[in-house]
């Protein structure tokens, strides 16, 4: 455990740190001058700094910290550390519909699909509110969401058992990457940055709800309001990530976690480091995949699992 | 006075022609592309791109030939002399190919449209149909390829050649049996349908294609049972792995009930040369596999 202001300190540094090493590697090496020159038009890395590898990491940050709020959200109402966006539903349901999209409209544009994978994370999320309604305990909503996650999961399989055709790129998206991602796609993420202060705003009240239902009650909480608020924001923050990335597994349940083991379960720090620890990790791993065999791009969501996968193992057995 | 502004105009007139007359117009996937110069330095970001290149003696500086040089068929290799690799056909690197900095880039509409801005802020970028494309589609992008990068005419020799050389080969075979081909890798054989690239190259040597029953789909995964439904009088097949389905397959009882069995017409092609490549050289490739097939 180390206090948080070194913590935010400390991060703040490595961020800086990792998005210049971001910047200036890739399939091409850059030394740090033509980075900084890579900012004006009339140099000849404009379109690999200003156009390609600043949106990207940019890209990286917010997604990997809107990630791992909507992970400390789902985290703090399950009150389970095991819990992540993924048993919502929403990255399988905003999946389902991507590739549904893919193999029965082959000819029809890829640039609609942020919009349908929007569309059927939110759906997902709608989906699963009417079965549980807001009164229902956390676990129920938590094994309900499971369900139709894996409900979900399996007709992705079927779709692409019956149309292997497309299998190629629906796989490559399914994977989550940040690949082919610019300026556009961080300009449409901007309008839900707005859930980020909403949901820093709901730390106290998870405290409360983190004592129990009858004590958050008797501290003047209303319980079930600020599940349905959480949960809410949770699933937007993950829908329209997901929608711009595809699937990236695993890093809202990690980075939440591993904050947790930094400095602690107090709300109103956990909230804010986890955006950090979310962002570092996913500028992490989109480095690691565009760098390890370039000039192939591995997908940023494979990076992310083959991290996430072996943690959540060594998490389940040291629980015990 | 005016005699000297008269001048003027002609010199002006004389400097601004030729660039004129290179300007050329072409439909793409995105509609109207037009290009003013003559490019010299070409990314294409399929093979069959690199192909129609290397059919009017141009070589692209890159190509994304997911980091396997071996995947560009050796006639196209011979041509075109070396390049670099822009990394995988589905996720090519962007940076790679500013880095080469290329005036033309040639897309394929099916893989590359989310990116279609980010490649015109590196250079112009045609956009043709690559990955569901028939045989005519082929010869059609390559006849728009010719004219972009100015050598229409050579271009539309190169054509003429290869329906001339495509000619000659159909004459040597007069069998009136139906074919089939597919790739096979180590859990599924993928029939390629009527719809096919594949289909079409063996339709323009005139013979005839095995039905499948698939509508509007160029692939079909089958099992053993679905094949012996097909039931072609030739199989040709390109495999991919070693051991593969077939392998179990050639243990079972249907196996030797399949027509193509049976009469010792089974066969085995390079899957990249008949599945990947698609262009004027791999068909005249699978032209000259199919009359090796035939005459042997």
């Amino acid at each position: 455990m180390i206090t948080p202001s070194r913590f935010f300190l400390f991060s703040t540094l490595l961020l800086v740190f990792l998005a210049l090493t971001s910047l200036s590697f890739g399939a091409v090496s850059l030394s740090f001058l033509d980075v900084i020159n890579g900012f004006f038009e009339d140099s000849e890395h404009y379109f690999t700094i200003h156009e390609y590898r600043l949106p990207r990491t940019l890209l990286a940050i917010v997604v990997g910290a809107m990630m791992a709020l909507s992970g400390a959200l789902v985290q703090g109402v399950i009150r389970n550390p095991l819990a992540s966006p993924d048993v919502l539903g929403v990255s399988h349901g905003a999946g389902l519909a991507a590739v549904l999209y893919m193999t029965f409209l082959p000819d029809a544009s890829t640039n609609w699909l942020p919009e349908v994978a929007l569309v059927g994370g939110l759906l997902a999320a709608i989906v699963l509110w009417l079965l549980c309604g807001t009164s229902s305990s956390a676990i129920k909503l938590a094994i309900t969401g499971v369900a139709m996650a894996a409900l979900y999961g399996s007709a992705i399989d079927f779709v692409l058992l019956v149309k292997p055709l497309e299998v190629n790129n629906a796989l490559l998206w399914l994977t989550g990457s940040l690949w082919g991602r610019g300026w556009p796609q961080l300009t449409s993420l901007l309008p839900w940055l707005l859930l980020i202060p909403l949901g820093l705003g709901l730390a106290k009240h998870l405290n409360l709800i983190d004592l129990g239902d009858d004590s958050a009650v008797c501290l003047g909480t209303k319980p079930n309001i600020i599940r349905l608020i959480s949960l809410a924001t949770a699933v937007g923050l993950t829908a329209s990530c997901v929608a711009i990335c595809g699937p990236i597994g695993f890093l809202g349940l990690i980075a939440p976690h591993l904050t947790r083991r930094l400095i602690g379960g107090r709300h109103q720090v956990l909230l804010p480091a986890t955006l950090f620890v979310g962002a570092l990790l996913l500028v992490i791993a989109d480095l690691v995949a565009r760098t390890i065999n370039p000039p192939i791009e591995l997908p940023a969501g494979l990076m992310t699992a083959i991290i996430g996968a072996p943690y959540f193992l060594w998490l389940l057995f040291s629980l015990r | 006075m005016l005699r000297s502004f008269k001048l003027l105009c002609l010199s002006v007139l004389i400097f601004a022609l030729p660039s004129l007359a290179s300007a050329v117009d072409v439909e793409d996937e995105k509609g109207t592309f037009s290009i003013e110069y003559t490019p010299k330095r070409i990314v294409v970001l399929e093979l069959s791109f690199a192909d129609a290149l290397a059919a009017v003696g141009l070589g692209p500086i890159g190509i994304a030939d997911d980091k396997e040089k071996s995947r560009v068929l050796p006639a196209v290799r011979e041509a075109i002399g070396d390049w670099t690799s822009v990394g995988m056909r589905s996720q090519p690197s962007l940076e790679v190919i500013a880095s080469l900095k290329p005036d033309l880039i040639i897309a394929d509409i099916g893989r590359h449209e989310a990116v279609y801005e980010d490649l015109k802020k590196i250079a112009p970028t045609l956009m043709l149909r690559s990955r569901t494309e028939t045989y005519e589609d082929n010869l059609a992008a390559a006849a728009i390829i010719g004219k972009v990068v100015n050598k229409n005419e050579a271009m539309q020799a190169r054509l003429a050649k290869h329906h001339e050389l495509m000619q000659s080969y159909k004459q040597t075979l007069t069998v009136s049996a139906s074919f089939q081909f597919g790739v096979v890798n180590s859990d599924l054989l993928y029939l390629h349908t009527e719809d096919s690239y594949a289909a079409g190259v063996i339709k323009a040597m005139g013979l005839e294609n095995a039905k499948t029953g698939a509508k509007d789909k160029a692939y079909l995964p089958v099992s053993l049972e679905q094949l012996l439904g097909v039931n072609p009088d030739y199989l040709i097949v390109g495999e991919y792995t070693q051991p593969n389905a077939l392998s179990n397959w050639k243990k079972e009882p249907l196996w030797k009930i399949l027509k193509s069995v049976k009469n010792d017409h089974i066969s085995y092609v390079n899957p990249n040369t008949w599945s990947r490549c698609r262009g004027i050289m791999a068909a005249e490739q699978m032209a000259q596999d199919l009359v090796k097939i035939l005459t042997i």
